[in-house]
């Protein structure tokens, strides 16, 4: 399983970003299916951040393409809600802590399922 | 000082223009920069108007805004075959005595042209300023402003707001303060820009049917967001039936009634005179209603986590796209 976590410059120790579809980078965690365990982590850029418009819907295809089940971050905006929903990845609206302390909740969630 | 969020970040946006945001902003600027550290940022990079409020004529820096790409036909390689300018959507490939020329104002840079060229004769100038980002490092009032302003033809401003509220977090630095953003009407690309990543948005309206129906489109994109909203109504006494149709609607979604400010023939003779309300007639009627706002507003910025927490705006109901695929029959 992945998860993509907004982040500014990257990386489990930066500060979620405040933007979603604008956030700098995409700090990506793989997770093993069974123990939930980490099992890589690694930051790719967020084309969205550069795009003048339609920013939503190419972080959303970033997304996708790096096979991400679950985003991190704050309230998408409109077009990439809905890009989010047709491409079935699941947001938890997390802003206002590190990568890490949010990755770790929705770990906890995770595993309460 | 400003609780728990340490920088603090409030919107004024209406959805219909000239109901009063640049107005409310420049006067609650100059009130709130009394008490806490603030920057204006103006984010109507359509047709910035702040700065005129603010009484400003120069600025301290002056910083182009590069976006975009424009085709241009290298005149050499070109065999005038004209199938380029049948694959423009845009119809921004013009023919001038038999020769195929790209206007620069219509041009998209969506690089179709250059696919079907059969002779790779089109390439594309970057480094286009599409806009500019001005700083007035202080204005007469004390505050720092940030402009924004696109270049007329220049698509998209939605990034140009963003990088402009990014210079004014840059300026703010590791400081505590106030953001305070004037957005631009409407609810497009750029509006959507200035209300992302908000901790609060001010909603003005009017008391007339047009300013009610774009304030409920606005409120939906703060909605969209999870972004409690506040409520001001400007003009309050120009229709009792709306002004209350409007605060029923703010009882129903949980937004922060923050109060009217009357009709006053001051305000636009402030405005002519390029000074802010407050400073131009400090003792009229509206500059009284503005100064009680601004009351308010401080204890709302003084316990900002838990006002956040009681406005929350409820759950947008979710969108479910209809998907159609070809040979299918159209499944929800």
């Amino acid at each position: 399983m992945k998860i993509a976590i907004t982040t500014n410059k990257g990386g489990l120790d930066d500060q979620i970003a405040d933007r979603f579809g604008r956030a700098p980078t995409f700090t990506i965690v793989e997770l093993d299916d069974n123990t939930l365990e980490i099992k890589n982590v690694y930051v790719v850029e967020n084309p969205g951040s550069k795009a003048g418009s339609g920013a939503g819907v190419r972080a959303v295809q970033k997304l996708v393409d790096e096979k991400v089940n679950i985003v991190i971050g704050p309230n998408p905006g409109p077009n990439a809600y809905i890009a989010l929903q047709q491409s079935g990845i699941k947001v938890y609206a997390i802003t206002g802590m590190t990568a890490k302390e949010a990755l770790n909740r929705v770990i906890e969630e995770l595993k309460k399922k | 000082m400003v609780s728990s969020i340490s920088q603090l970040e409030i919107v004024i946006a209406s959805g219909k223009g000239g109901v009063g945001k640049s107005t409310l902003a420049s006067s609650l600027a100059i009130l709130l920069a009394k008490k806490y550290y603030l920057i204006a940022v103006d984010a109507d990079a359509e047709a910035p108007n702040l700065h005129i409020a603010l009484g400003i004529d120069e600025w301290d820096i002056v910083e182009p805004y590069i976006e975009g790409r424009i085709a241009y036909i290298n005149r050499d390689k070109c065999t005038d075959c004209g199938l380029c300018a049948d694959a423009c959507q845009f119809g921004a490939i013009e023919v001038r005595n038999g020769k195929y020329y790209v206007n620069k104002w219509i041009c998209e840079g969506c690089y179709t042209c250059s696919f079907v060229c059969p002779v790779k004769a089109i390439f594309f100038e970057r480094d286009i300023v599409a806009g500019h980002i001005y700083v007035k490092e202080k204005t007469i009032y004390g505050f720092p402003l940030v402009s924004s302003e696109i270049t007329p033809g220049r698509p998209n401003s939605g990034k140009l707001v963003t990088e402009a509220k990014n210079k004014a977090k840059k300026i703010m630095g590791s400081k505590k303060g106030l953001i305070l953003v004037d957005a631009a009407a409407g609810i497009g690309c750029q509006v959507i820009s200035s209300i992302a990543g908000a901790h609060a948005v001010i909603l003005v309206a009017e008391p007339t049917p047009s300013s009610l129906n774009d304030l409920k489109r606005i409120h939906k994109l703060a909605k969209h967001f999870g972004i409690p909203s506040m409520l001001v109504i400007n003009k309050a006494d120009i229709s009792e039936k709306y002004r209350e149709k409007i605060l029923e609607y703010a009882r129903r979604e949980n937004i922060d009634y923050l109060g009217d400010i009357p009709y006053d023939e001051n305000v636009p003779r402030s405005i002519n005179t390029m000074k802010p309300l407050l400073e131009a007639y400090p003792d009229t009627e509206a500059s009284k209603a503005i100064r009680r706002i601004a009351e308010k507003l401080v204890k709302i910025i003084d316990n900002i986590s838990e006002w956040r927490l009681k406005h929350l705006p409820a759950k947008i109901e979710p969108f479910i796209p209809i998907i159609i695929k070809p040979g299918n029959n159209i499944v929800k």
